[in-house]
């Protein structure tokens, strides 16, 4: 059984249908890659799975459970996704240690200890804690996103959402956050990223998604999308020159 | 011309009455700073909620006091109140009239802090599940109160300053007993300037408490 299964998706910003039907499986220890170009719908789509945004219609099972029940407990929900933002949305008045613990403690509820330690070990494993004392403004930003990466994932989330991790980043830094991303994988942890950067999806993923027009429209290696697709567009898409 | 006999002589036997104004007027510039702060935080929180007539109320509220002179507010209250049966002491008036006006611009100054903030920041929260409670409570208002710390000390010393208004209603803080001063002896310049000179001095008091504060709270990179 597939850890998320979307079926059906619609979501409607008033007249305007942003997704129209998106059927999407995600398994445990993926690191799923969804494509497509601005404005497709791509973090509309990470926010209605873990109900930033109200979907209008469709399915979303998440760990067997029908998140768009009423009954829900959306907080909850949102506890056991991490989500990595574009902008690094790390909180500026805290320090890179406090970033982590924040949630853990006021959350989790964990003793302040006991969530230092927890971060720490998480910010180790992004090699980042020799910088827990800094504050944000003092990080690059490939540390920033590291960081961000670090909060999201000392929550022990079931799956980490990506929202165009590596659009604010230049080339050397991305290629750090993809790598990171692709040691995760390695771990065992579940990840689904949404980008429209060629390059970051080419480095961290052999199959993508690509989203357009409110629907899944292909599922395949980006080789094979670039050069076989029948659709003409979708070979545009994909055999663009990575531009960046 | 000179008179520094009697006015040396009239001060010293009206001290304890001016101790006790400069008492009054540093009791009220405490309470109406800390209830100003206090109420200010509340308004500001009730101005971000998604309740489009709360809102509405708020602006209605932050505009009307901002917009009032503080004299009107405070005559409306003290001498329009009792034709309605409603009658309060100076003290309470004052305290009153003072906490309704400080606060509309202290939740105007929060709120225009508020509007520069990175909101990517209050997403991020959502996201990891905190309440909107909490998220005001760990992220907004700590950022925002940072910001703020000049236009609240400013406004700190502008209480110090607008309490002696009160005099008009009666309450007999410093400004009112240095009228009484001066009206005993006619020396009127050395009495105002004396009286320059304490709210000079309780100014710098503040100024200083003020750098103190905003020197503690400095977090790097982290201005508006
Ligand atoms: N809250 C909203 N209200 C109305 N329209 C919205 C809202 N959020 C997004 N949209 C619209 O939905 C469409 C899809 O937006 P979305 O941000 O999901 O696209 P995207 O694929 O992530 O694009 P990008 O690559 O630029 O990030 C856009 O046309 C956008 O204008
Ligand atoms: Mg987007």
């Amino acid at each position: 059984m597939a850890l998320i299964e979307v079926r059906d998706l619609v979501k409607k910003f008033g007249d305007q249908v942003i997704l129209n039907g998106v059927n999407l499986d995600i398994y445990e220890g993926d690191l799923k890659v969804v494509m497509g170009s601005s404005g497709s719908g791509k973090s509309t789509l990470l926010r209605c799975l873990n109900r930033l945004e109200e979907p209008t219609g469709g399915k979303i099972v998440f760990r067997g459970e029908n998140i768009m029940a009423a009954d829900v407990d959306v907080r909850a929900l949102r506890q056991s996704i991490g989500f990595v933002f574009q902008q690094f949305a790390l909180y500026r008045h805290l320090s890179v240690l406090e970033n982590v613990t924040l949630a853990l403690r006021k959350l989790k509820k964990l003793p302040a200890a006991e969530a230092k330690d927890k971060a720490l070990a998480e910010l180790e494993r992004l090699n980042m804690a020799s910088h827990a004392g800094k504050y944000p403004s003092q990080l690059s930003g490939g540390q920033k996103q590291r960081v961000a990466i670090a909060r999201a994932l000392a929550m022990d989330p079931a799956v980490v959402f990506f929202d165009e991790p590596t659009s604010a980043l230049d080339p050397l830094m991305t290629r750090e956050v993809a790598d990171m991303m692709n040691r995760l994988h390695d771990e065992g942890v579940t990840m689904l990223c949404v980008t429209h950067d060629l390059k970051l999806a080419g480095q961290i993923s052999d199959k993508v998604v690509f989203l357009d027009k409110g629907v899944v429209r292909a599922e395949a290696s980006i080789e094979t999308l670039s050069q076989d697709h029948a659709d003409e567009r979708i070979r545009a898409f994909f055999g663009r020159e990575a531009d960046y | 011309m000179n008179g520094w006999a009697t006015f040396h002589s009239d001060l010293l036997e009206q001290s304890p009455l001016i101790l006790m104004g400069l008492t009054k007027t540093l009791q009220l510039t405490a309470i109406i700073s800390l209830s100003g702060l206090l109420l200010g935080i509340v308004i500001f929180y009730a101005s971000l909620s998604r309740n489009n007539t709360l809102r509405c109320f708020i602006n209605a509220y932050i505009s009307f006091f901002i917009g009032m002179p503080l004299i009107v507010l405070l005559f409306l209250i003290y001498f329009g109140l009792p034709q309605w049966g409603i009658k309060l002491s100076p003290f309470q008036v004052a305290v009153f009239g003072f906490s309704l006006n400080v606060a509309a611009y202290n939740a105007a100054y929060l709120t225009s802090a508020y509007n520069g903030l990175d909101h990517a920041q209050m997403e991020a929260a959502r996201a990891q599940g905190f309440s909107p409670r909490q998220i005001f409570k760990l992220i907004t208002l700590p950022q925002v109160m940072r910001l703020s710390v000049p236009a609240l000390t400013n406004q700190v010393i502008g209480n110090l300053k607008d309490s002696s208004v009160a005099f008009l209603i009666q309450y007999t803080e410093f400004f009112a007993r240095i009228q009484e001063l001066a009206a005993t002896n006619f020396q009127f310049f050395k009495a105002y300037l004396l009286a320059a000179i304490v709210y000079l001095a309780l100014v710098s008091v503040i100024v200083i408490a003020a750098r103190l504060i905003e020197k503690r709270l400095v977090i790097p990179g982290f201005t508006s």
